[in-house]
């Protein structure tokens, strides 16, 4: 069966190294790094601090159009391709189809933040070296970054497989995972500006419905640390493994659902 | 044959039109290149991983829209700049991203010499105070801006030994010790307008503070003139004229701002331009700047 597993994963990563967009993607995010030592030296004192915040931009953003991309064209499609047919007469289970799909993505995101990492080494380098800053570059705390951007797509990219899994067509995944990223992104903002002075002239209902959702979504502020990579802070080392542990979990759940709805399923 | 014709005439078409359209972006109202701003905690929501950078690319926005300003003002075209936005965008900058050294850099610059905003400038470095921890800039301004703006010299000496502190920079240190000297204001004003231009990497504020420089230089050259006239006759001079007859001035100094320096009637050195790039205190509905 791991045998199985592993085949499989390595099928679905050579589907994907074969996809043009992708590759179109990754261009246009190798230019946005070429771009950054001198979109960084329009800054007036913090030269290196920008190129470190627009190299993690460049990461996360590539990040994301990947995972939904991959994400929300993986299930339905292998349906609709009649592909999922042929593999699924071998004796393969729909849990073992769908873990390896979900292992490829994530092991092509990791890849191509390795890429980007080191482009955007090279370019903080390039950005720094020009206009020194007082403040020493902190690789780790941009390693640890990068790392929390990865963590957080890998539970964005469980949620599109989820919301694939259930879908026939790209309509749901695309635009329900983008929903989920927004909202996951923002509700921590939300959840304090709410229980905060703000929420005292809102009704106990409404303070009740954003508390729900806040503890639903997926709390992606928690996987931000652009700030400690930037100005070089320190990083509670509890709180990091309280969020891995937390992705884990969550990720566990979501792909836990994806397989039970997938093997469900009625194919046509 | 047609597609080919189709196409040409398109093409013609396209290069007529990009001189004109060009045109009308570059000529866009200056208002509309700094353009509108969502609320603070609207953006803060909605740029979520990548407040910092946006953060950065409002900060350049501002920047090319003071620095399209002041290249307008040195060809003397007179652009009234549109600074409450331009304070408002930097305020929404510090929500976003509160260690942001450009904004409060550009907020000290700007805010503080050309519009004497300097409570409002104090309570965003106080702010950012709080963040940059490690940053000696930050009380450096605060210290002179308590003693040089608002004449405050116990707090001034507290952030100026706090910069010192910081940095090991012993013109802290010096600075900290003229702030008992209110007779030494010009020059403490001088050294600071020295020391920012000397670090300044950015044109627009290098160019922003040799102009301050020049006019307080200006200034500086008429008070001590007129102080000589005092001592010499016991009286204060009624205007410049009588510091040049009695070849206390070699020249009467130009205005970088484009004025004319003249006494008032208590004798003080004012300028027709006010050394000032002509600011709006508050907006069209009256929201003031603190707002």
């Amino acid at each position: 069966m791991f045998d199985q597993f592993i085949i499989l994963t390595k099928c679905h990563l050579q589907g994907i190294l074969r996809d043009r967009v992708l590759y179109g993607v990754l261009g246009v995010s190798v230019f946005m790094i070429l771009m950054i030592p001198s979109m960084s030296s329009f800054s007036m004192r913090q030269v290196q601090e920008l190129s470190i915040t627009l190299s993690l931009s460049v990461i996360s953003g590539t990040l994301l159009v990947t995972t939904l991309l991959l994400g929300a064209s993986s299930v339905w499609r292998d349906i609709e391709r009649r592909y999922l047919h042929s593999i699924l007469t071998l004796p393969i289970s729909r849990a073992t189809f769908l873990v390896s799909k979900f292992c490829s993505i994530l092991l092509f995101l990791t890849l191509s933040t390795m890429v980007l990492g080191m482009g955007c080494a090279v370019a903080i380098k390039l950005a720094s070296s020009s206009y020194p800053s007082d403040i020493p570059i902190h690789w780790g705390n941009i390693l640890l970054t990068i790392g929390g951007d990865l963590f957080k797509y890998m539970l964005l990219t469980a949620f599109s497989l989820l919301l694939s899994s259930l879908s026939t067509s790209f309509y749901l995944p695309f635009f329900g995972t983008l929903v989920i990223y927004f909202c996951g992104s923002a509700s921590q903002e939300v959840y304090e500006y709410v229980t905060g002075e703000f929420g005292s002239g809102m009704s106990l209902m409404a303070i009740s419905a954003v508390k729900g959702a806040y503890y639903l979504l997926p709390n992606f502020a928690a996987f931000d640390f652009h700030v400690h990579a930037v100005y070089g802070l320190p990083v509670s080392l509890t709180g990091l493994s309280l969020t891995m542990l937390y992705t884990l979990v969550y990720t566990g759940i979501l792909l836990l659902l994806a397989v039970v709805n997938f093997e469900r399923r009625e194919l046509p | 044959m047609n597609k080919r014709l189709f196409f040409g005439v398109l093409l013609v078409i396209y290069v007529l039109l990009i001189i004109p359209f060009v045109n009308l972006q570059k000529n866009r109202p200056i208002e509309v290149k700094l353009g509108y701003l969502p609320h603070a905690q609207v953006l803060k929501v909605i740029s979520g991983e990548h407040r910092s950078s946006v953060a950065g690319m409002l900060v350049m926005r501002v920047l090319f829209y003071f620095g399209s300003i002041l290249q307008k003002f040195q060809d003397n075209v007179i652009v009234s700049p549109e600074f409450l936005n331009m304070y408002r965008t930097i305020r929404s900058i510090v929500a976003l991203d509160p260690y942001n050294m450009d904004s409060y850099y550009f907020a000290q610059s700007v805010f503080t010499w050309d519009l004497g905003r300097v409570q409002e400038v104090n309570a965003l470095l106080e702010q950012g105070a709080k963040y940059r921890t490690w940053d000696p800039y930050i009380p450096f301004y605060l210290g002179f801006n308590y003693s040089y703006f608002l004449k405050d010299y116990t707090k001034a000496a507290e952030y100026m030994q706090s910069a010192a502190e910081l940095s090991g920079n012993p013109l802290y240190a010096q600075l900290a010790a003229r702030y008992f000297y209110e007779s030494e204001q010009a020059a403490l004003g001088l050294a600071f307008l020295e020391t920012m231009i000397n670090n300044a990497r950015d044109k627009t504020v290098r160019r922003n503070y040799e102009l301050r420089r020049d006019a307080l230089l200006a200034t500086l050259a008429i008070e001590r003139a007129r102080d000589a006239y005092r001592e010499r006759y016991g009286a204060m001079p009624i205007d410049l004229e009588q510091l040049l007859n009695f070849g206390l001035l070699s020249a009467a100094p130009d205005d970088p701002y484009g004025g004319s320096f003249y006494l008032d009637e208590r004798g003080r050195v004012r300028t027709t331009s006010e050394l000032i790039q002509h600011e709006s205190m508050s907006d069209e509905n009256g929201n003031a700047y603190g707002d």
